[in-house]
């Protein structure tokens, strides 16, 4: 019988070292490629522009596709600048007609969709296409709303083609093209964030060819006229982008914001972009992987996950083993507002402003910073987030305040002393571990005021249905900005915007929905900030939400990554960033 | 056994009748407003309205039910709701990954564990016996996140013997990526397959037959091999056959943390998102498989047991 014990154990130590062996021949390095190493978080759906609905999509497409506006890379507070657009657009006297020049000599790259594969001339008929596309209510793209009532005839003609008595033919009286490079866009009203929207992945030219060449299958073969184009996509694992030869090129930006410059990015000033012959994104939905891969040097940059934070970064600086490893750390502010909503048709809650007030006072913001964001971030004083025009730095919201004492007092004013005679409350979160944790936190809050509540955790769709169907009573959620104007947060709060639409908490104030429209007809200045600023000061009167956080993204880069600055709301910024690869091949020593 | 065979393979239509309506119903109650998912967050209600006509929802019921059922005769599921993917493609991109893992995790797991189990079960309450029990307790009172974890740390990060995650689809190249995550496989089933093999040779050691071959002076090895093995091998066989199917499934745990894109993930996924026609596909391909695995088990239960007659 030892006998059998001994080749038991033999067996197993054998299969080990086979095991281990092969995959040590076979290790790659990917230390002397020029190529950047990113990962994305979650798995990537699909590469077609009109389903760019997440942030994962949108950081690979925008390096494949083009639109007419993009970012200035290092300006802040953010700034727009032309890209497919030649210069900024001509716009009439009354605001509703904007004149579009397209560059000229923009190819396409080079693809099987076209003759002989060689990637077409840009034409101002691609953006009415690709428009009409994500339009079409046959695609089921929940992008229209960029347009939707925006353009003069759009949503006739969708609604056309719903039933059928319209095609891709069909003209769109605001879409106009009097020649290949002009594009002419007659708006229903005044609409500002016109150019905001022009420079979402959702907005991106599309050749017609593609799409009669792959059909549905489209998603996996984009064809578009950026800097990279995909050169392979092993689903949720890995896709791979190249340089595209047929780019027109552009030069890494010359100016920036204060302290650029010391920072070094502004090193490369003036030179031909790209910088990287490939651009690698993998998939990594867990922490520890990611973690490690980047702690290997096998990811330039990387969000510091929760469990990691505490032993890597003390205060606003990176503990000395990480800098010894040639680590660096990215502060940024994120534009957006974690929040906790009322559903004020709640004939509790939406009826009682001093009982929101109380669970207001009530909420110690401080602590969740700290317990569930490692103080990432800033307490928020109303729904507008730093870097976004309309937030003001001084503002204090007199409700944001942690009191128990106030808040008690309140919920006496609200009928409820001490809690007594006030129904148990249901409190819908999402089934995560953290939203879970973190509404058991908000219950705590509560706890200590008499005010119950009962946690409702279900998936998100349920959690959304339950929000769209007026059935939640209060629920934790966040916004975060999809171009940076205070609008695209007050929107969440426009009585015409309610349940099912993204006005969730069902507010509904006069006086605020007359602010909201005449801001929309103002041009950015201080007459809009001003109102934005009136807004506010309603909002935080009534109530609807208690607004938490306003986040902060901390993220890791090595030191080989130049160029790097990030900003959630600019795409497509691939093409900016630059390996040094003899620091690379320096610093993987010491990894 | 042609008449029984055939006969359990038109079971299968019932079967897929009852599977699909409960999944259907539940969906159907449980599941959310897809239209509203595909929406997205700036939906009107007017939006929504349209895109529940183009996914047929505005359809009765009945009728959805009959779309299903046709999909399901057709084996074309369409498209998935949330990647806008090819459903039959999703399907067969995730099965060789899933299976890279957990096919070899299956079978070197029996290679290993029935030997071990057999020998635990001869020397049974032996200091050795008593020690492997207490490990293999052990090893399934862990959760398997904890080797997923330790795992990818030590081996891949700390001893370099691993990439930490990843994946190549060509065929050479993927065993880079599938060594840790089988041979993590294999530790996450040695422990329960020991405990459960053991006690089935246990129970056959002491079975008369046994106690004639011992006293007709036969050797422990032939006792142990030609007799015990084989008789115990019976329940082993037909419950191993019935753990098949679930392979292709993949192991979601494992897929996540090593990067790899087989179908626990895809799943997960299609039931985070509501992905009604995702789940669907799953649950149909899931029960045909379960079904034929089960009647192979039933025929391999009479080709291993002379005594069982198939009628």
């Amino acid at each position: 019988m030892n006998e059998i014990i001994k080749k038991l154990s033999l067996g197993a130590a054998g299969l080990c070292f086979v095991m281990a062996g092969l995959s040590g021949c076979t290790k790659k390095s990917t230390a002397g490629e020029n190529a950047l190493n990113l990962s994305l978080t979650a798995n990537l759906k699909g590469m077609d522009p009109i389903y760019a609905n997440d942030l994962y999509s949108n950081l690979v497409i925008s390096n494949i596709y083009e639109t007419l506006f993009q970012y200035q890379y290092l300006k802040r507070p953010l700034e727009l600048e032309p890209q497919l657009a030649d210069g900024m657009p001509q716009v009439s006297k009354d605001g509703l007609v904007h004149t579009f020049k397209i560059k000229a000599g923009i190819k396409y790259q080079d693809s099987e969709a076209f003759p002989e594969g060689k990637g077409r001339e840009l034409k101002a008929q691609d953006f009415v296409y690709a428009w009409k596309r994500l339009a079409d209510p046959r695609n089921k793209s929940d992008g229209f709303w960029i347009f939707d009532g925006k353009i003069k005839g759009f949503n006739e003609w969708r609604d056309q083609v719903s039933q059928g008595k319209a095609d891709y033919d069909t003209p769109v009286e605001g879409l106009k093209t009097p020649d290949d490079h002009t594009l002419v866009i007659t708006l229903t009203k005044p609409y500002y964030q016109l150019y905001y929207v022009l420079a979402m992945p959702y907005s991106a030219p599309i050749p017609e060819e593609a799409i009669k060449k792959y059909d549905k299958e489209f998603l996996n073969h984009p064809v578009g006229t950026g800097p990279f184009m995909m050169e392979s996509w092993t689903h949720n694992s890995q896709v791979v982008l190249v340089k595209n030869p047929n780019w027109r090129g552009e030069k890494y930006p010359t100016s920036g914001e204060n302290g650029d410059e010391e920072n070094g990015l502004l090193a490369d000033a003036g030179k031909a972009l790209p910088f990287a012959d490939k651009v690698i994104f993998r998939e990594i939905t867990e922490d520890q992987p990611r973690w490690l891969n980047f702690m290997k040097g096998e990811l330039d940059y990387i969000g510091i996950p929760k469990d990691n934070f505490d032993s890597t970064v003390q205060g606003d600086s990176l503990n000395a083993d990480m800098q010894g490893k040639g680590i660096k750390l990215s502060i940024s502010e994120s534009p957006d507002v974690t929040y906790i909503a009322f559903n004020m048709e709640d004939s509790l809650l939406g009826k009682n402003l001093h009982l929101r007030r109380a669970i207001s006072y009530a909420m110690d913001t401080k602590t969740l910073l700290d317990k569930f964001y490692n103080g990432r971030g800033i307490p928020a004083e109303s729904p507008i987030p730093p870097g976004i025009d309309g937030y003001e730095k001084d503002f204090k919201n007199p409700y944001a305040e942690y009191s128990v004492e106030k808040a008690k007092e309140e919920l006496k004013k609200a009928g409820f002393p001490d809690g007594k005679g006030l129904p148990v409350i249901e409190y819908s979160t999402t089934n995560t571990t953290t939203a879970r944790q973190m509404a058991e936190y908000t219950q705590q809050n509560l706890e200590a005021i008499g005010v119950k509540i009962r946690i409702n955790a279900t998936s998100w769709p349920q959690f959304t249905d339950k929000i769209r169907d007026k059935k939640a009573q209060m629920w934790g959620i966040a916004w975060s900005a999809d171009y940076p104007d205070a609008e695209n947060f007050l929107q969440l709060l426009y009585g015409k915007n309610v349940s099912p639409g993204p006005n969730g908490a069902n507010y509904k104030s006069k006086k605020f929905d007359d602010l909201y429209e005449k801001a929309l007809k103002l041009p950015p200045g201080k007459e809009r900030t001003d109102i934005y600023h009136q807004m506010r000061d309603i909002f935080v009167q009534d109530l609807p939400w208690i607004v938490n956080i306003h986040r902060k993204d901390y993220l890791l880069y090595h030191g080989w990554l130049k160029n790097f600055k990030y900003n959630p709301i600019i795409n497509g910024t691939a093409k900016y960033l630059r390996v040094d690869l003899k620091e690379k091949a320096a610093q993987m020593e010491k990894l | 056994m042609l008449k029984y065979t055939l006969r359990r393979v038109l079971y299968v239509i019932p079967i897929l009748f009852g599977v699909t309506l409960i999944c259907f119903l539940l969906f159907n109650v449980a599941g959310g407003d897809p239209a509203a998912q595909a929406a997205g967050k700036y939906a009107t209600a007017e939006q929504i309205r349209t895109i529940r006509h183009e996914m047929g929802l505005d359809k009765p019921l009945p009728l959805q039910y009959w779309d299903y059922l046709k999909q399901v005769v057709t084996f074309d599921f369409g498209r998935s709701w949330s990647t806008k993917q090819n459903i039959s493609e999703m399907f067969l991109e995730g099965v060789g990954p899933s299976l890279t893992i957990t096919f070899p995790g299956f079978v070197i797991s029996l290679l290993l564990t029935i030997p071990l189990a057999l020998l635990l079960g001869y020397k049974r309450d032996s200091l050795l016996d008593k020690f492997s029990m207490f490990i293999c307790l052990a090893m399934i009172s862990i959760s398997s996140l904890v080797y997923i974890l330790a795992g990818q740390y030590f081996l891949s990060y700390k001893m370099n013997l691993f990439p930490i995650s990843g994946w190549d689809s060509s065929w050479s190249g993927r065993w880079e990526y599938a060594l840790l995550p089988i041979l993590i496989m294999v530790v996450l089933s040695i422990g329960g397959n020991v405990l459960f093999f053991r006690t089935l040779f246990i129970e056959e050691m002491h079975k008369d037959y046994v106690r004639t071959a011992r006293s007709k002076g036969l050797s422990n090895k032939t006792v142990l091999t030609k007799h015990i093995l084989r008789n115990a091998l019976i329940p082993i066989i037909t419950l191993t056959v019935l753990q098949i199917p679930f392979l292709i499934l993949g192991s979601l745990l494992i897929e996540s943390f090593f990067g790899i894109p087989g179908l626990g993930g895809i799943t997960v996924n299609a039931i985070n998102n509501a992905d009604f026609p995702v789940i669907k596909a799953m649950v149909v391909i899931l029960t045909i498989l379960y079904t034929i695995f089960n009647l192979l088990s039933d025929l391999l239960y009479a080709v291993v047991d002379p005594k069982v007659r198939l009628e």
